[in-house]
């Protein structure tokens, strides 16, 4: 499983190029402030006047910050952040743990019975990470309205998780192949069943394979903005971060005094989580990346 | 009998749920294409290939193809570029190359509709960059008000925003390169640029083609960052298939036609999906001989 086997570049040694001159870095620090500048703008600019944007957009005087905007942002009755980040923790939570629930036992199943059928199964998942989920939502409205659960929490919460099981099932069989079914052979022998030797034996050698799941998972449906504007639809009153910001966000588009401040409020979460665990959600996302 | 029923157990809500929300919905596409179906209508009527014969004469269907694969080739030729020449600059244990990953990474946490109204409020014709060009006396620039422009403006900002995943997919593969070649090649009195391409850039090959393969399959569906950035403008010149399909279906109720659309870029995505996981699985093998 490649996925699993990212080196952790810190720890790396030799370099292909003794690159280590002045002319290097002096390229980088440039590439760096060029990959920051929009960063920039949007923190600062989150708490300036409409004016001073257009005018200073890149002086940070003072006296012409605010938190007048920040505050408006957060208390839109367009679009209530806080609700919006209530509603999509809970689908974050949600999905995580069905996914785990989900495909943590089938994956069990398939890595440990070597009959053909199993592989055959392996397969049929797999097979969904070739689906490109911006176009597979079309046909899933018509399947969630036959199941009566268009415009419903279950019903998005049910799409997201599917979503997330081709990658999570095959990730997890190849996981568990690397644990040696000798472990859960002794704890059947004591008595245990399959349920129980699943979730108390060899799920907690899983937690590599889960981590970068959770991590996955966390960020794709937060960021996902397709699938929660066409399921849950603007009639259903619920939004998410991404469908809440497109709301209130492409209705102003030339308020900057709206636009910075609601999109700070949106991506301030994933950038906090992003900067406490940089190398874990590096490597879960390009994992993620890596399924095509 | 007890035993199969708790593998049933253990299995059978996964695929439930994954043929009642995947394989289910497919197969409705695949079917779908075949009709003309509103979207409404109680009875759609069969009309065989004819969404698909309809496709080739849609000139704006064709256009939206012909803008997805520009988006795509040129893309995924700056997303490979920088990824590689970037990882052998940041490649290395210290704290500044550490710095310098996560910098180059950040972009691809955040949203691609935040990331696309984000900007869009710095390069509009009212944005940050146009209106202290303006307070400066010069003349304000097209980014996303010409056609041109605005898809050079949207292909520049889908490489900002994603680089950083091909720095880190090339790091992993330059962790391959032999150390033993690097060393006998440094011996011998190899020029650095000859050890690169001889040495490095041989062993790298299964590396660049996997990578070139993933950015690709992922440009094709460019959705998210169309909306937010250009709404598919000015005057449709920045449709993706991925925006004209959902336009179609949902807006332009012609679900049949848009089904058609999805089942030919589905079957593109998988085509070449499917090739990176035959390269990656050459690869892998490459890398354990």
């Amino acid at each position: 499983m490649s996925a699993l086997r990212m080196p952790r570049v810190a720890s790396v040694q030799f370099k292909p190029f003794k690159a280590k001159g002045w002319g290097r870095i002096t390229f980088l620090v440039v590439t760096s402030v060029l990959m920051l500048v929009p960063m920039y703008l949007l923190i600062t600019s989150a708490f300036k006047s409409q004016q001073d944007i257009l005018q200073h957009p890149f002086s940070l005087a003072p006296d012409q910050l605010t938190t007048e905007y920040l505050r408006k942002a957060a208390t839109n009755p367009d679009f209530n952040i806080l609700k919006g980040y209530a509603v999509t923790i809970l689908f974050v939570v949600s999905v995580n743990v069905l996914s785990v629930a989900l495909a943590g036992p089938v994956s069990y199943v398939i890595a440990r019975r070597s009959e053909r059928r199993y592989r055959m199964l392996l397969l049929l998942f797999v097979a969904g990470t070739f689906i490109p989920s911006q176009v597979l939502v079309i046909p899933v409205v018509y399947t969630l309205k036959f199941l009566g659960l268009m415009g419903t929490i279950p019903g998005f919460v049910l799409f997201e998780t599917t979503l997330t099981l081709p990658f999570s099932i095959f990730l997890y069989a190849g996981y568990i192949l690397t644990i040696p079914a000798s472990l859960d052979e002794a704890a059947a022998v004591d008595g245990a069943g399959k349920h129980r030797v699943f979730w108390s034996i060899v799920f907690p050698l899983m937690k590599p394979a889960v981590v970068t799941m959770v991590i996955l998972n966390t960020f794709s449906v937060w960021n996902d903005f397709v699938n929660p504007q066409i399921i849950l639809g603007p009639g259903s009153g619920l939004y998410t971060v991404t469908t809440g910001v497109y709301a209130a966000v492409s209705q102003y588009s030339t308020d900057y005094t709206v636009v910075f401040p609601t999109l700070l409020l949106a991506v301030a979460p994933l950038l906090v989580v992003f900067v406490l665990l940089q190398r874990h959600v590096i490597s879960g996302l390009t994992a993620g990346a890596t399924k095509g | 009998m007890r035993a199969r029923l708790t593998t049933l157990s253990m299995v059978g809500p996964a695929l439930v749920l994954f043929v009642v929300m995947l394989v289910v919905p497919v197969c409705l596409s695949l079917y779908l294409s075949l009709t003309d179906w509103d979207g409404y209508s109680a009875n759609p009527a069969f009309v065989g290939l004819k969404n698909y014969v309809s496709l080739t004469h849609s000139a704006e269907a064709i256009r939206a193809g012909w803008v997805t694969l520009l988006i795509a080739a040129v893309g995924t030729v700056l997303l490979s570029v920088f990824g590689l020449g970037f990882a052998l600059l940041v490649n290395g244990a210290s704290r500044l190359n550490a710095f310098f990953r996560i910098v180059l990474f950040y972009p691809h946490v955040l949203s691609a509709l935040v990331v696309g109204f984000l900007w869009s409020a710095v390069l509009g014709t009212s944005g940050v960059v146009n209106g202290w060009l303006t307070s400066k006396g010069a003349e304000v620039l097209p980014f996303l008000s010409d056609p041109t422009w605005a898809l050079a403006s949207l292909i520049a900002v889908l490489v900002w925003a994603g680089f950083g995943v091909n720095v880190v997919l090339y790091l992993a593969g330059l962790q391959t390169v032999s150390k033993d070649l690097l060393e006998a090649a440094r011996i011998d009195g190899a020029s650095k640029r000859q050890t690169f391409f001889n040495v490095t850039l041989p062993a790298l090959a299964p590396v660049v083609t996997v990578n070139l393969v993933l950015s690709l399959v992922t440009l094709l569906k460019t959705y998210d960052l169309v909306v937010s950035l250009t709404g598919g403008g000015p005057a449709g010149s920045t449709q993706t298939a991925a925006y004209l399909i959902l336009w179609d279906s949902f807006h332009n109720n012609a679900l049949g036609f848009g089904s058609a659309q999805s089942v030919v870029l589905m079957v593109i995505t998988a085509g070449l999906a499917l090739t990176v996981a035959r390269l990656r699985a050459r690869a892998d093998r490459g890398v354990q001989a």
